[in-house]
């Protein structure tokens, strides 16, 4: 579903991604767990399309098209979501207002019909039920005031409404409680566990993999993969140490 | 009348070095053309009470309900090098004690030349009014509006301009008394230079004086606001609160300036100027300016010039919205500080359509 084939990436003329590759088949979760400064979130946001992250080589396939040859807008429209470890705060956009006009617009691209402002706020609402996240807080800003675990909660509520093919969540359980971490957890689950879905969890911390049982997980070093390996991986990392296993 | 030689500021003059003089002198030499508006259109649905038609400064019974708006000529007293020049046909709403009227309309319509209307609105204690006015069309409409507040009146202004092309002055001189209440808000949303130009006083204790908007700008326009407080009694409040938004080469100027007498404590004032470059060969001057006489007072005050946060331009990208529309939704959260400070439901929804035609326009 996701292929990334030798994939090298720069910020600044600085190379952060050496050569990554990796592949993600539909219905499964794999985990990519490094040290800081490995190039996880620059991963995510080489994926994802940000501006300034500029791909020096290699490439990456999604669902058969040229991810990098599209532009951010167009890879959400063709299924790809990511969920930021830094949710960006945007004063005076409502959650609402900019969710319906980013579903709608993805709609478009695909050749659907618009959602109506009634179904959508239908949608909106059995959302953030599912995610525990008060209904009135998709009436405000986007993140504007909103606590850690309420950003990572909205970025889940954000995936259950445009309900993507595939979703990269960049350090997702960052800054959650116990119970914040285990609604998204089960939301990730219940949005994202499907046979023709698929996920790329990055995680500094095993903690997550906890709720969300990877199938494969991967060790991200200096801008490559160093070792890839079941769920019991993970384990092994917490246990002895990303400079053992990424040595 | 038209003015063979203009007599007008000179930009070596500190309050007019933003003023884009030669614009509004090639708008006031503009031959007469007919404009494709039926100014009927210009009025807001929704908004019922009288209505005024001005075409280049001409009232136009046909296309007007008035109501208690008068209309006669007269010359203003000002000292406003662009204000005295607004003398000729002009309207007046004078309200009595405890009046309301609201829903007021005035739409001013140009086709070319130099067109000038002052006005007066005088409120007798506890008298209420709402007005809207809309500018389109073409050619300079300079005009000058003079505002009493008497004890406990209330005006709500709300003023667009929309001109395609041309230029479009405005002088406000308001005296604003004991708990009385003056919000004016401005959007140029036009392709027209402007030069939004108020001096408001607060003569009795406890006033609240409010002018503010946004000022749009692209291609080689430029729009200005120059807007002046004076707090001349204790307890009084008053807001400035004005957003730039300038694209290509356009310039967009905001100068406010907040002065408080020796006796006016308790004071409360604000002054928030923001400009949002869309391009950095655009240009947006910001001039706050504080004169403060009084020791027992609050007056909070920024003024920032940016561009748009490129983290929150990606996250909206990565949900889905192509960066134009990205871009809109940025820009319209920015003007919107300015014109959600209109009270009435359907002014404010007009006004954010226009802001929001402009965007699509533009981005």
């Amino acid at each position: 579903m996701l292929k990334i084939n030798n994939l090298h990436a720069e910020i600044d003329g600085k190379e952060i991604l050496k050569g990554l590759t990796l592949e993600v088949a539909a219905g499964q979760v794999h985990a990519i767990m490094g040290p800081n400064g490995a190039g996880k979130s620059t991963l995510g946001y080489t994926l994802g399309g940000r501006p300034g992250y500029e791909v020096t080589g290699g490439g990456a396939e999604f669902a058969g098209q040229d991810l990098l040859a599209m532009e951010p807008h167009e890879r959400a429209a063709a299924g790809l979501f990511l969920g930021f470890q830094y949710p960006v705060e945007i004063p005076g956009v409502s959650n609402v207002q900019f969710l319906r006009e980013a579903l709608n617009a993805q709609r478009k691209v695909r050749g659907e019909a618009p959602l109506s402002g009634g179904d959508f706020l239908k949608l909106a609402r059995a959302q953030a039920d599912a995610l525990g996240m008060n209904q009135e807080m998709l009436k405000r800003p986007v993140n504007v005031g909103f606590s850690g675990g309420e950003k990572k909660r909205n970025e889940m509520v954000q995936m259950g409404i445009l309900n993507p093919k595939f979703a990269i969540l960049d350090e997702t359980d960052s800054g959650l409680d116990i119970d914040a971490l285990k609604a998204v957890g089960d939301g990730i689950n219940r949005i994202m566990r499907a046979p023709d879905k698929g996920v790329l969890l990055i995680t500094h911390y095993q903690r997550l993999l906890d709720y969300v049982k990877p199938d494969v997980v991967h060790v991200l070093a200096d801008g490559r993969i160093v070792k890839s390996g079941g769920p019991e991986l993970a384990h092994e990392l917490e246990r002895e140490g990303y400079g053992a296993i990424a040595a | 009348m038209m003015a063979n030689v203009l007599d007008l500021p000179s930009s070596r003059q500190e309050a007019w070095r933003w003023a884009d003089m030669p614009a509004l002198a090639a708008a006031a030499e503009a031959p007469h053309a007919p404009q494709d508006i039926d100014p009927a259109t210009l009025f807001l649905d929704g908004v019922e009470g009288p209505r005024l038609t001005f075409i280049d400064g001409a009232f136009e019974p046909a296309h007007s309900r008035p109501g208690p708006v008068t209309i006669a000529a007269f010359r203003p007293e000002t000292d406003h090098p662009l204000g005295a020049q607004a003398t000729g046909e002009g309207w007046t709403l004078s309200l009595d004690k405890g009046a309301a009227v609201t829903g007021i309309q005035i739409v001013h319509l140009g086709t070319g030349g130099a067109s000038h209307v002052p006005a007066t609105i005088r409120l007798a204690e506890d008298a209420t009014a709402s007005l809207v006015e809309t500018y389109a069309g073409a050619g300079w409409a300079n005009r000058f509006a003079r505002i009493e507040l008497a004890r406990g009146a209330r005006l709500m202004r709300s003023v667009r301009l929309l001109q395609e092309g041309g230029f479009v002055s405005i002088r406000d001189e308001a005296d604003i008394g004991e708990a009385a209440s003056l919000v004016s808000i401005f959007l140029g949303a036009g392709g027209m230079g402007s030069r939004i130009d108020g001096a408001l006083t607060l003569t009795g204790p406890g006033a609240f004086a409010e002018m503010g908007g946004a000022l749009l700008t692209r291609g080689s326009q430029r729009q200005e606001a120059a807007v002046a407080v004076r707090h001349a009694a204790p307890e009084g409040t008053s807001r400035q609160v004005w957003r730039a938004v300038a694209a290509d080469t356009s310039a967009a100027s905001l100068a406010a300036r907040a002065e408080v007498a020796r006796h006016a404590q308790k004071t409360d004032g604000e002054q928030s100027l923001r400009g949002l470059l869309l391009d950095r060969t655009a240009t947006v001057n910001l001039k706050p300016e504080l004169e403060i006489f009084a020791d027992d007072v609050k007056c909070a005050h920024g003024a920032t010039v940016g561009e748009l946060d490129t983290r929150a331009l990606f996250y909206l990208q990565s949900r889905g919205l192509p960066e134009p529309k990205a871009r809109a939704l940025l820009t319209r959260a920015f003007v919107a500080d300015a014109i959600d400070r209109i009270g009435g439901d359907a002014v404010r929804e007009a006004f954010a359509e226009d802001a929001d035609r402009w965007l699509g326009e533009t981005l």
